[in-house]
């Protein structure tokens, strides 16, 4: 379970990032955070895994504080934490396979680590990770004859090798085309079914966040203003979230 | 209030106004008449005058007549020092740029979160690299005497220099995408720069290894008259016995030597990058 209590997040620079946030997410839920760029949302994403530090209040994810932990106690929260990321941050010069591994770095030692001597099971958790994916096939191949869409499969099978019992993602779905960001979607969804994955995922489109957010949380100005079930969340609900009148580039299939 | 108008009105003579080129900067034209200034007083300190090219030229012609007959043999009867002088620069360059690395790590904001560490070692890099190579070979020509074990040091010491400071500037570069997937995952300082950092700049970093080892060779005619070995020291014999045919002969070859490697080291680096 993650829990926010009164969290705020100021930056250096004076910014307030999230502003007295209560939340509590359950475990196995999927989450959907909506809100304008700047509302707070990769904000709160990357503060869960402590990316953000906490100004003030306290955050747990599965009874591990967050908000007071030590960088080693920080590292061993991150490793149960997957993140995936709009723009896949995939190292594009090595193979898919030392990519997915770097998702269980954090427990292989360092001097294997550094010359890349990973043993069968390291390998096999790669592998079993890029079969739910559906790309076991382009496991060596380099990264940066992949795909966006391959890329961000690629992505969630980085985090997917930590077995992670949260996943985080920030606009997932932004950089790819419409058909692509439904699959991807899916990929995600299915996940959080099959291996009861509590999901976050960061979006900007309506009926994305409709068709797969279990609960959509609305987020203005660093903070929460709106918290309930896709159906609740209806277009008068957005256009408070957003703040305005909704238009066609709201939504992902009017895009396309 | 009253609206102004968006145009301005059109002026008598039909001629719209333009803005005014601003003068040259006082400033610039002060510091070009000081530079000036400067290099004609410098000039007059150390009594420059290229009179002697032409008083002196005469007794030059005695070396010039041996000069344009070189002993081509000799190139051959000194295989020994050019098997050296590649020598201590593979070793040099090896050896340098495996400790550039490390210390480029350390080197980088981006891959040394410590803060004391990477001032520490950035003062340290400058002070290796305040000195040029020349000045290490006499430095360990005193410590380890005359000899090849005193060129590969010196280079040594070099390398680690240039290495660790451009490979430092291509990590402050890469993508940090990665890295904060890296971080995102719990993985540790070194492990992230060894795989979210190192296939970033590994095609750089190679090709700065192939460039160093071509100033090595280059720099092995210097290495070798302050005592370093290799080539350098047979020129620097045969120069002190004024064999100037040998020395002719050795010169063009260290020209075909340094061409060569160079043209070989910039094929493969074109292909790296």
């Amino acid at each position: 379970m993650i829990e926010l209590k009164n969290v705020t997040v100021r930056y250096p620079n004076g910014v307030v990032g999230l502003d007295g946030v209560d939340l509590e997410i359950p475990d196995g839920q999927f989450v959907v955070v909506v809100g304008l760029s700047g509302a707070g949302k990769s904000t709160l994403i990357r503060t869960i895994n402590g990316l953000v530090p906490v100004t003030s209040g306290t955050l747990t994810v599965d009874g591990m504080d967050v908000s007071g932990a030590s960088k080693r106690e920080l590292r061993a929260i991150r490793s149960k934490i997957g993140m995936i990321f709009q723009s896949f941050n995939l190292v594009k010069r090595t193979s898919v396979m030392n990519n997915v591994i770097m998702g269980q770095l954090h427990d292989i030692p360092g001097w294997r680590a550094l010359i890349g001597a990973w043993t069968k099971e390291e390998k096999e958790k790669g592998y079993q990770a890029l079969e739910r994916v559906g790309i076991v096939e382009k496991t060596w191949t380099r990264a940066s004859e992949l795909s966006g869409g391959q890329q961000q499969r690629v992505a969630i099978a980085r985090a997917l090798a930590q077995d992670p019992s949260v996943m985080l993602a920030d606009e997932p779905v932004a950089s790819l085309d419409p058909p692509t960001a439904q699959m991807v979607m899916k990929d995600l969804q299915r996940i959080n079914r099959e291996l009861g994955i509590t999901t976050l995922v960061n979006l900007h489109f309506l009926d994305l966040a409709r068709a797969y957010g279990d609960r959509i949380i609305g987020m203005r100005g660093g903070k929460v203003v709106f918290d309930g079930t896709g159906a609740e969340a209806d277009d008068a609900v957005f256009e408070k979230i957003y703040g305005r009148s909704l238009t066609a580039d709201d939504t992902l299939s009017s895009n396309a | 209030m009253t609206a102004e108008p968006l145009t301005a009105p059109a002026p008598d003579a039909g001629v719209p106004e333009r803005p005014q080129k601003p003068a040259p900067s006082a400033l610039l034209i002060v510091g070009l008449l000081a530079a000036a200034a400067f290099t004609w007083w410098a000039a007059r300190e150390i009594e420059f005058t290229l009179a002697d090219l032409f008083t002196n030229f005469s007794n030059g012609w005695v070396v010039i007549e041996q000069f344009l007959q070189p002993n081509w043999s000799f190139i051959w009867r000194v295989w020994e020092a050019w098997v050296e002088t590649i020598s201590i620069s593979i070793v040099a360059t090896c050896v340098g740029v495996a400790f550039g690395l490390l210390f480029a790590f350390m080197g980088s904001r981006v891959t040394n979160r410590s803060g004391w560490l990477y001032r520490a070692t950035k003062i340290f890099l400058s002070v290796i690299r305040s000195l040029p190579d020349i000045a290490y070979v006499l430095i360990f020509v005193a410590l380890v005497g005359i000899g090849a074990l005193a060129g590969i040091l010196a280079l040594i010491i070099f390398n680690i220099g240039i290495a660790a400071k451009l490979t430092a500037e291509t990590i402050d570069a890469v993508d940090r995408g990665p890295l904060e997937a890296a971080d995102a995952s719990g993985a540790g300082t070194a492990a992230r720069s060894r795989w979210a950092v190192m296939p970033q700049i590994l095609p750089n970093y190679l090709s700065y290894c192939l460039y160093i080892f071509e100033l090595n060779i280059r720099s092995s005619v210097v290495i070798g008259i302050a005592g370093g070995g290799g080539i350098g020291q047979v020129l620097n014999v045969q120069f002190s016995r004024f064999e100037y045919e040998n020395v002719a002969a050795i010169t063009v070859a260290i020209f075909v030597v340094v061409l060569l490697i160079d043209q070989l080291s910039q094929y493969l680096r074109r292909r790296f990058v």
